[in-house]
């Protein structure tokens, strides 16, 4: 044993103060914002040019445009091709990349500091002037295709895209697979893209933080990309709303296989909400930590599975909360009648003082450890745009979600946790699993 | 150049103890690497490493079960582990003024983890590590790829040729006496490294982790391997394993014996596969993805690993009209042309690895794991300092000359995957 007594965890020591570092606003005469945050620690560079054409915004016949074009930017502009772009970029050791989500395009590149305008030169000659050539387009597109054959074949990637449909009704564009169906790409052209990008590649924001100066920033920024201006179209409404409030039961067939991927979850409300922070904290104690309660009853206490999470997936106008896990095929009736006596019990009883003391001091505590990359600042920085959250959002973060009460808490759960309307998807055995699963008794079970 | 400081002390049990302050974020990164991964598994045991890995979240003598992750998350932290080849590593990222609950936790598993083991709790972890292996290998598109292609690339003799998640028969085989003599033959303090990053105070930091790990005992050194861990330099053959399963698009993987991690010339073999696959200027994607169009994606890695000899990976993934013979024809085809490297390619590959070395500190997480890695391995932390200036030394000849000797037909393991009818 022992010479001391190390029974109790040893005290903290005096913390030290943090925040979020200071951000720089500008906008330049052309249009652009441009948002710095200097982090000298590192000779690093994170930018972030995020432009608010998003899928959200297209006709289900047009699903998958954004992601495509935002794909081909990398293909070569008027002035160089593709690969030549390539080698320029990466001759000064950086990397660009273009993601494209519901809300918007987000155009990034990761360099050392000193490479910085040479980088920049690049993303803004592939923004500006791109000329989307007719091989790359057929690549990007031929590309789009085979992931999505490839997500259909993923078991988890299909679970997760069937879920979707199930929990928003057939109009919204959450609803639909983000890059697009095989219907929707295989009739875009190169001229769709054309198009799309001269409407919506227009001056959004641009996010730079590491080791850089703002004044110097703000100079280069409107160097290069002077003579950029317009506004992208306005963004649409439309109600996040369910296909039914019926709980029902989702099989999706996938012979012999020896797991099954679950689902279950419903639509909510988007990132704008008051209750945002106590839907934090409660989903923390719920699914969204290790010590949750799903995780410590379906790994910890009974072996059902590798890790379960439940999340609130808020985007702009609405968004879903949502549980998933993959577990043996003979334990699935069991997972989900866990996962549904969780929700249930929840809701019903409320968390406890305790759980929620511990799910604060978890969110508040971990946030500094989120904010040690220039590319997380960056990341953190392009939410309060995308979002439209307020200017002081991230100073404040730590005391909004410290001021939850467990009453605040329970309310949060009884609101936007709703059991009977679940939507239930399971991509497994049909065979096997879904005699147990009706057996449950909590609705109708479909497969197919 | 950046330089990344640190300094190191060894406690009397054997403990090597790195530390490397950076005060930048108030962040400090507690991270133990032993010298135990699943090369040290013996015949029937494989997994075991990873399953033991597991247990350690079990907990100790103080720690009851579960509460290693209440008392991380509830100071705002995080904690992990992974099991590999030749190491185990186990990590907290905390708030600083936390730092010494992470030195209790770990220490208390060190010294203290069988006085907290049970039946049930390995029952548990069977239970959850088997269905890491379904979620991972079985039920996951090319899932068992590693595994089929280390059995092809290592010999049944040698330590590598099995996968770290072991196979389900001795995942189930495992007994608690073997959780007993695992934890006494390598969870020893001479057989691991602590490496305390970031913002931390370094006498108060030493003080403490003496106080925590100083009396635990010292074990006996580590026993040799199994099996037979050297090998000769190449394959001396292609050979291969040609799988028809449910994928969505054709694929080909191969591996070439190349040095290991612990030889000069890999080094070499970093910037080879770097110059064939990182970033869209490489010479894979250039060719296969952008110019051809044989290939959706392709991807390259140079195995960080010691025993014997390490592995280059290189795959190709084709669309669905697509042949394996062709893709496979013009993925070698794209990696012999590799004679023909330019000084330009190689700058380019050179200045990308500096760059992810410099991001790679950013996190003290990720630096401390580093640091654990270098003085483990190689005894040899200062290691981190060098290595943009041992990469920038590489010359296109020396690649020509690594790709002339390491990447023909004599020296592949190949995997393939071709979608079954009507996938």
């Amino acid at each position: 044993m022992s010479r001391f007594d190390r029974s109790d965890p040893p005290g903290a020591g005096p913390m030290r103060v943090f925040d979020f570092p200071d951000v720089d606003v500008t906008r330049l005469a052309t249009g652009l914002e441009v948002r710095v945050a200097r982090l000298s620690r590192l000779p690093v560079v994170s930018v972030n040019l995020f432009m608010p054409a998003g899928e959200f915004e297209l006709d289900p016949d047009r699903a998958g445009l954004s992601v495509l074009t935002g794909d081909v930017l990398e293909g070569g502009t008027r002035k160089r091709s593709g690969a030549e772009l390539d080698e320029a970029l990466e001759s000064v050791g950086a990397r660009m990349g273009v993601s494209t989500g519901w809300e918007g395009t987000n155009v990034s590149i990761s360099c050392l500091a000193d490479r910085l305008p040479a980088a920049l030169e690049i993303l803004a000659e592939a923004v500006l002037e791109p000329d989307f050539p007719e091989e790359e387009f057929a690549r990007a597109r031929d590309q789009s295709l085979a992931a999505i054959r490839q997500r259909a074949m993923d078991p988890s990637a299909l679970a997760s895209d069937q879920a979707s449909m199930r929990y928003f009704a057939p109009g919204v564009p959450y609803a639909r697979p983000l890059g697009g169906t095989v219907e929707s790409v295989s009739a875009l052209g190169r001229d769709d893209l054309r198009g799309y990008a001269d409407a919506w590649y227009r001056p959004g924001t641009l996010v730079v933080v590491g080791d850089i100066d703002s004044g110097e920033m703000e100079e280069m920024a409107a160097g290069v990309f002077s003579g950029w201006e317009g506004v992208s179209p306005p963004r649409r409404d439309g109600d996040i709303v369910p296909p039914t409030r019926e709980r029902k039961i989702h099989v999706v067939d996938l012979p012999g296989a020896v797991q099954s991927e679950i689902r279950v979850g419903h639509v909510t409300v988007g990132r704008s909400h008051p209750d945002v922070f106590s839907l934090v904290v409660a989903n923390t104690l719920l699914g969204g930590a290790f010590t949750s309660r799903l995780n410590l009853n379906l790994r910890e206490r009974n072996g059902f599975t590798y890790g379960v999470r439940s999340r609130f997936n808020m985007r702009n106008r609405g968004g879903c909360f949502e549980v998933s896990t993959a577990v043996g095929a003979e334990v699935t009736d069991a997972a989900v009648r866990e996962i549904m006596t969780e929700l249930e019990t929840l809701v019903r009883e409320g968390p406890t003082e305790e759980e929620v003391r511990a799910s604060r001091d978890y969110v508040a505590g971990v946030f500094p450890l989120q904010l040690e990359t220039a590319g997380q600042v960056a990341s953190r920085m392009t939410e309060v745009v995308v979002y439209g959250l307020p200017e002081d959002y991230h100073r404040t973060y730590r005391d909004r979600i410290r001021g939850v009460t467990v009453d605040d808490a329970a309310r949060a759960v009884g609101g936007h946790v709703r059991p009977g309307e679940a939507q239930i998807v399971v991509v497994g055995n049909a065979e096997e699993i879904v005699p147990r699963l009706e057996a449950l008794g909590l609705g109708p079970v479909e497969v197919g | 150049m950046l330089r990344v400081p640190w300094e190191r002390h060894v406690l009397e049990n054997g403990l090597r103890v790195i530390l490397a302050p950076d005060t930048a974020v108030p962040v400090v990164a507690v991270n133990l690497w032993y010298g135990v991964g699943s090369r040290n598994e013996g015949a029937g045991k494989t997994g075991f490493a990873h399953l033991f890995e597991h247990m350690m979240f079990q907990g100790s003598a103080h720690v009851p079960k579960n509460r290693h992750f209440e008392l991380v998350e509830r100071a705002g932290g995080s904690s992990n582990a992974t099991t590999w080849f030749d190491r185990t590593n186990y990590y907290e990222t905390l708030p600083s003024h936390h730092l010494e609950l992470g030195l209790w936790l770990e220490a208390d598993r060190m010294g203290w983890m069988l006085d907290a083991m049970t039946a049930d709790k390995l029952e548990n972890q069977r239970e959850v590590v088997k269905n890491e292996r379904r979620q991972r290998y079985d039920n996951q598109p090319y899932g068992d790829w590693d595994e089929r292609l280390q059995a092809l690339a290592y010999p049944a003799t040698h330590p590598y040729h099995h996968p770290v998640i072991g196979s389900m028969a001795d995942i189930d085989g495992a007994t608690l006496e073997d959780v007993s003599a695992f934890f006494r033959t390598f969870y020893v303090p001479n057989n691991a490294v602590l490496t305390i990053a970031g913002d931390f105070h370094g006498e108060a930091a030493l003080e403490a982790v003496r106080r925590y790990f100083g009396e635990i005992e010292r074990g006996s050194p580590v026993p040799p391997l199994p099996g037979e861990p050297e090998l000769p330099p190449v394959l001396g053959a292609t050979v291969r394993d040609d799988v028809v399963s449910r994928v969505p698009l054709p694929r080909v993987i191969a591996a070439f014996r190349i040095p290991s991690y612990a030889s000069d010339d890999f080094y070499t073999a970093e910037v080879a596969q770097g110059v064939l696959g990182t970033g869209r200027a490489s010479r894979l994607y250039r060719r296969l993805v952008r110019e051809r169009r044989v290939a959706k994606d392709v991807v390259t890695y140079a195995y960080p690993i010691l025993t014997g000899a390490s592995m280059m990976v290189v795959w190709a993934t084709g669309y669905p009209g697509t042949s394996l013979e062709s893709l496979e024809g013009a993925l070698f085809e794209e990696v012999e042309s590799l004679s023909g490297v330019t000084d330009a390619e190689v700058a380019r590959a050179v200045a990308l690895a500096e760059t992810d070395l410099v991001r790679s500190l950013e996190r003290v997480g990720d630096r401390a794991d580093i640091l654990s890695m270098l003085e483990l391995y190689f005894g040899d932390p200062e290691r981190l300092n060098r290595e943009v200036d041992r990469m920038r030394a590489v010359t296109a000849a020396q690649v020509r000359e690594f790709a002339g000797r390491y990447l023909g037909s004599d020296n592949r393991a190949v995997v393939t995957y071709l979608p079954e009818e009507g996938a």
